[in-house]
């Protein structure tokens, strides 16, 4: 009967402790994951699940060729992260990121976006 | 005083930079904790209650309903212990219910292998039932088992983009050889008196899962603007099987197993879980049964206590601070 004692103990604390973060998981993204858009975009823009930590997320998003297109540090906001472009055209880009939530989990991910031809 | 705030500062950068995969997310793949296999990662987790009903394998068949619960500790990043047990009740057809604890189950898992850019995940396991600690009458042996495991977890995050669909894709498996502590057993027949020696065989025990993720789907494939609740879900299919391979001749026992296809929802903080319990053949049961699962994400909850290791990754910290 111990080990119910000690599993109804460790229930009671994980439904009525103290909860904090969790895991940052990509929640939306604009231009939005594996869509086409018709105008280049000037950003791109990463909403996640938690806050971040903004000196240990980093984002990259490279054209068809490997090459960086983003331009600058990114911007950390809560849990929403941006990066600004260089001019891009039409193409396929793919968006690769790595965060770090504000308790110490670390995600990470990629997806691809196109910019139709004009 | 400088020394020590260099090597702090340094300290305290491994431990952001390093982070915490915690339960089972290996780059940007998350396995989910499965529920009836165990799932390729060492975590700080709770599945409680797991509720199975089902009519098992026995001649004449019985309704069996199973409670149990499991909690995993993580000792160190990639050492954790696992201890669970099961509350059984059997209704025989005709006969009256008995009901009583399985033996209390552990688990002494290392996490030998990640590689986040692959979604690839290895373990290896000795999971240990202890004899004696259950119930006889709902068929808790008398004997310990040891099975030394495998576990392998493997997400096709990689294949090519034209085949970006089945991306969201993964496999994982395990393998494990059980071994019992007793060869055999014997028993006095309580009107005859006569002595009857039962054989304890050696069991393969082999399994896995096959799952879709959505939220895979969602966050690294294309956005599909599905209701949110759909972006939770995990379609998945479990099996799992064990094979007498020594000790069991003439004893009549074959392969048993079940196949459960079902649905993982995944919250922030816990997941639900739903699957049917198909059995293989009639040694494994008579009728398809139902297994539900609520499980509890510890080191989400409670990331600064009872969510992390013991024992950190104290090493690597004090190498990179004296700068190896």
């Amino acid at each position: 009967m111990r080990i119910v004692r000690v599993l109804g103990s460790a229930a009671a604390l994980v439904l009525f402790g103290n909860v904090a973060g969790a895991h940052a998981f990509l929640d939306e993204a604009d231009p939005r994951v594996g869509s086409t858009v018709r105008a280049a975009p000037r950003e791109v823009t990463l909403r996640f699940t938690q806050d971040l930590e903004p000196d240990f997320s980093s984002v990259a998003i490279t054209d068809a060729s490997g090459q960086r297109v983003d331009a600058g540090k990114p911007g950390v906001s809560g849990n929403v992260m941006r990066v600004p472009l260089r001019p891009i055209g039409a193409g396929n880009y793919r968006v690769t990121w790595r965060v770090l939530s504000t308790d110490t989990h670390t995600t990470e991910g990629t997806f691809t976006f196109g910019v139709a031809a004009p | 005083m400088k020394t020590c705030l260099n090597v702090l500062m340094a300290v305290l950068a491994f431990v952001a930079v390093a982070g915490s995969n915690a339960h089972c997310v290996v780059g940007a793949r998350f396995f989910p904790a499965t529920l009836s296999v165990d799932d390729p990662c060492v975590a700080d987790e709770l599945s409680f209650p797991t509720i199975a009903s089902f009519k098992n394998g026995d001649d004449p068949s019985t309704r069996e309903l199973d409670m149990a619960a499991e909690f995993s500790k993580r000792i160190t990043d990639n050492f954790g212990i696992s201890i669970g047990s099961a509350w059984t009740q059997l209704n025989p057809p005709g006969g009256s219910n008995v009901h009583g604890f399985q033996n209390l189950e552990a688990s002494f898992k290392y996490q030998f292998l990640t590689e986040p850019a692959r979604e690839l995940v290895m373990s290896g396991a000795l999971d240990v039932e202890f004899g004696h600690s259950g119930s006889g009458a709902v068929g808790a042996e008398s004997f310990s088992v040891f099975t030394p495991t495998l576990f392998v977890g493997q997400g096709f995050g990689g294949l090519p983009d034209n085949t970006r669909t089945a991306r969201p894709f993964a496999l994982t498996g395990q393998i494990g050889y059980a071994i019992p502590s007793k060869s055999w057993t014997t028993s006095i027949d309580p009107d005859s008196g006569d002595t009857t020696k039962e054989l304890n065989p050696q069991f393969l025990t082999y399994g896995g899962s096959l799952q879709y993720s959505m939220p895979y789907l969602r966050s690294n494939v294309v956005d599909l603007d599905l209701p949110g609740f759909f972006n939770h879900l995990i379609p998945i299919v479990e099996f799992q099987f064990q094979t007498p391979v020594a000790n069991y001749h003439g004893s009549g026992i074959g392969t048993t197993g079940f196949v459960n296809p079902g649905v993982i929802w995944i919250g922030k903080y816990f997941q639900v879980g739903l699957e049917a319990i198909i059995p293989i053949n009639r040694a494994s049961g008579t009728s398809v049964g139902v297994l539900a699962q609520l499980h509890f994400y510890l080191d989400d909850l409670f990331p600064n206590s009872l969510g992390k290791p013991i024992f950190g990754n104290a090493s690597a910290s004090a190498k990179l601070a004296l700068g190896n």
